[in-house]
């Protein structure tokens, strides 16, 4: 029984921070409407910074968040200004394939810099942890999760009690309504684009201590954030949240008893069958991926 | 001669000349490693107008399409290997296999709207791949499988690769010609108006959903002989190979670099494409991994951003003369 409840918190633990992934995926779609598929990318270079944070000047991975996350502010602010603006207004098969070449981009440009080795960064405190009854807990763990869930929250309450906040909500509700009442929408997909590559940054630093880095590693883990997403409901925050703890839990489960490489396969297919039945997820809006079937 | 028929009639000149040339190049570049960029342009661009004819002319932008390719290389592979049976017949199998796989995915995807229907065609590729990793049996896992060199017509498998590449055009024109077909009939003029606007299209009472599964299980079917004639050519496959998602990736930007949703714009940018990949590969080596991808996805890039109707189109305004405007 016991095996049971610590698969099912090694599940929750690496769920939030596939959360906090998904989280800047999903917030980007609810406002520019765009899927950006190189989101796995700016996780990929998040973790390389930290890494090289850690190797050349021993800075702490929880430390150098506060240089990584506004580090990926910045790219995400030039990405939008250099790739997404231009191609907003732009037939569909340009957005989408824009951000692909993006993703195949980075992820050569990584592979040219620092070949396809894996890279690891080894804190002094990776394997402590402590026993609650039967359950070994890891601080790295615990921490990462905690952060994780700190920094979804606060971005929720940004949403909430900011007026960027407001104003980003109100271009998901009705970009020109927003436009209408005197935002600055362009300002709001600018900011919303750097908030997503900055969270997916956050990410990235709590993931370096956990996982190897290599160039590939964001496209491995966007395949996952894609079903996370699209289950949470596209563009609702609380539903990527809840999705990516629901994931999570459902892969510990899944590769314990199916073995790692069937584990992909299992949520590949749930994938699927959540697109053929409920393609809403949990708390999507009615609308924004079905249409009138003819 | 009316202004109509002067137009088609220069539309058939103008292919007719244009596959003249293809078919002079095999026979201009004989050098081994010119004839093998020949050959390999010839197969993509074969493949990339099976993927135009869904993901151009319906706008259904899959990224799932490697696994028809696969299903295609794998099905006559494993047929030959297992039973003797000649990928003269196994490609068929290897497409009617897709053809229903497609018309299966195309029934729940179908309804899907823009990168919902992407994500989910990318979804589809991943577990085709993960399944050919795991049947060992079957597909020999991720070690891949080899056909043994024995030329004859029955095997498919010829002793000089010249032969090969006039097989390859053989293909480019079938499939032009099937694309020109569509394009000018009733079905292809429906479904540019649903990929358009769809709701437009179906206010006018355009119904395009059997229509756009039909094409996707067309398309799907012509990717797979596509991928039987892979395994014929490399006489080796495996996963990565044959399924990867980037070779899904690479159909559809040889269409788009070439011109989307046009009849030529594949060819074109198939050649374009592998030109590049083959200057890269002769000029930098493989000592810097990557450096070839980044530089197509450079091109890519700039080519969506700065001409995204594709080269196709411009290099036709440039040998013609014409501008835009004045047409």
């Amino acid at each position: 029984m016991d095996i049971y409840a610590q698969l099912a918190l090694s599940g929750l633990f690496i769920g939030g921070l596939y959360a906090l992934i998904s989280v800047g995926l999903t917030l980007v779609f609810g406002v520019l409407r765009v899927v950006n598929f190189a989101h796995g990318e700016y996780l990929t270079i998040a973790m390389f910074l930290t890494y090289f944070l850690f190797h050349q000047f021993g800075f702490d991975p929880f430390l150098s968040s506060i240089l990584v996350i506004p580090l990926m502010f910045g790219l995400g602010l030039v990405t939008e200004r250099l790739l997404i603006r231009p191609t907003l207004e732009a037939p569909h098969v340009v957005q989408v394939f824009v951000t692909f070449a993006l993703s195949l981009w980075l992820q050569n440009l990584l592979l040219v810099l620092f070949t396809s080795d894996f890279r690891t960064v080894r804190t002094g405190y990776a394997t402590a942890a402590f026993q609650i009854g039967p359950l070994y807990v890891s601080w790295l763990r615990l921490g990462a999760f905690v952060a994780a869930v700190a920094l979804t929250a606060a971005l929720a309450a940004f949403l909430k009690y900011t007026y960027m906040g407001s104003a980003i909500r109100a271009t998901a509700q009705d970009r020109r309504s927003a436009r209408l009442t005197g935002v600055n929408v362009d300002r709001v997909y600018a900011v919303t684009f750097a908030l997503g590559c900055a969270l997916v940054g956050a990410a990235g630093v709590l993931l370096s201590p956990l996982f190897p880095v290599n160039p590939y590693t964001g496209a491995d883990m966007i395949l996952i954030a894609f079903v996370i997403v699209v289950l949470g409901g596209m563009g609702s925050i609380a539903g990527a949240t809840l999705a990516g703890l629901l994931i999570g839990v459902v892969e510990s489960y899944s590769s314990y008893f199916l073995g790692g490489e069937m584990k992909q396969f299992v949520y590949f297919l749930c994938f699927m069958l959540i697109l053929a039945f409920r393609p809403v997820g949990f708390f999507g809006r009615k609308g924004a991926e079905v249409m009138d079937v003819t | 001669m009316g202004k109509r028929a002067y137009e088609a009639s220069a539309g058939l000149w103008r292919s007719v000349i244009g596959f003249a040339g293809l078919a002079a190049l095999p026979l201009i570049f004989s050098d081994p490693f010119l004839l093998g960029l020949v050959t390999l342009s010839f197969l993509w661009a074969a493949a990339s107008l099976a993927w135009n004819l869904s993901g151009g002319y319906a706008g259904q932008l899959s990224l799932g399409h490697s696994a028809f390719y696969g299903i295609g290389a794998y099905t006559s592979t494993v047929l030959f290997l297992k039973a003797g049976v000649s990928p003269l017949l196994g490609m068929w199998v290897g497409a009617a296999i897709s053809a229903v796989a497609a018309v299966a995915l195309g029934a729940i995807t179908m309804r899907l709207k823009g990168s919902f229907f992407v994500m989910s065609t990318l979804a589809f590729g991943a577990v085709v791949h993960i399944s050919a990793n795991n049947l060992r049996e079957f597909t020999g896992g991720a070690s891949g499988l080899s056909i043994p060199l024995q030329p004859s017509l029955v095997n498919l498998v010829f002793a000089s690769k010249l032969t090969f590449a006039y097989v390859a055009l053989a293909l480019v024109v079938t499939f032009f010609l099937v694309t020109r077909l569509i394009a000018g009939s009733k079905i292809g003029y429906s479904l540019v108006a649903f990929r358009e606007n769809d709701s437009a299209a179906r206010a006018l009472g355009i119904r395009t959903l059997p229509l756009r599964i039909g094409v996707f299980a067309l398309s799907a079917a012509m990717t797979s002989l596509c991928g039987t004639l892979h395994a014929q050519y490399y006489l080796y496959i495996d996963p990565d190979s044959v399924l990867s998602l980037n070779l899904s990736l690479n159909l559809a930007l040889m269409a788009i670099v070439g011109g989307l949703g046009t009849a030529y714009g594949p060819i074109v940018g198939a050649i374009i494409v592998t030109t590049v990949y083959f200057a890269m590969q002769a000029f930098l080596g493989d000592q810097i991994s990557g450096l070839t991808q980044l530089a197509y996805a450079t091109i890519v890039i700039v080519v969506l951003v700065v001409v995204p109707s594709g080269l196709g189109p411009e290099i036709g305004r440039l040998l013609t003369g014409r501008l835009a405007w004045r047409r």
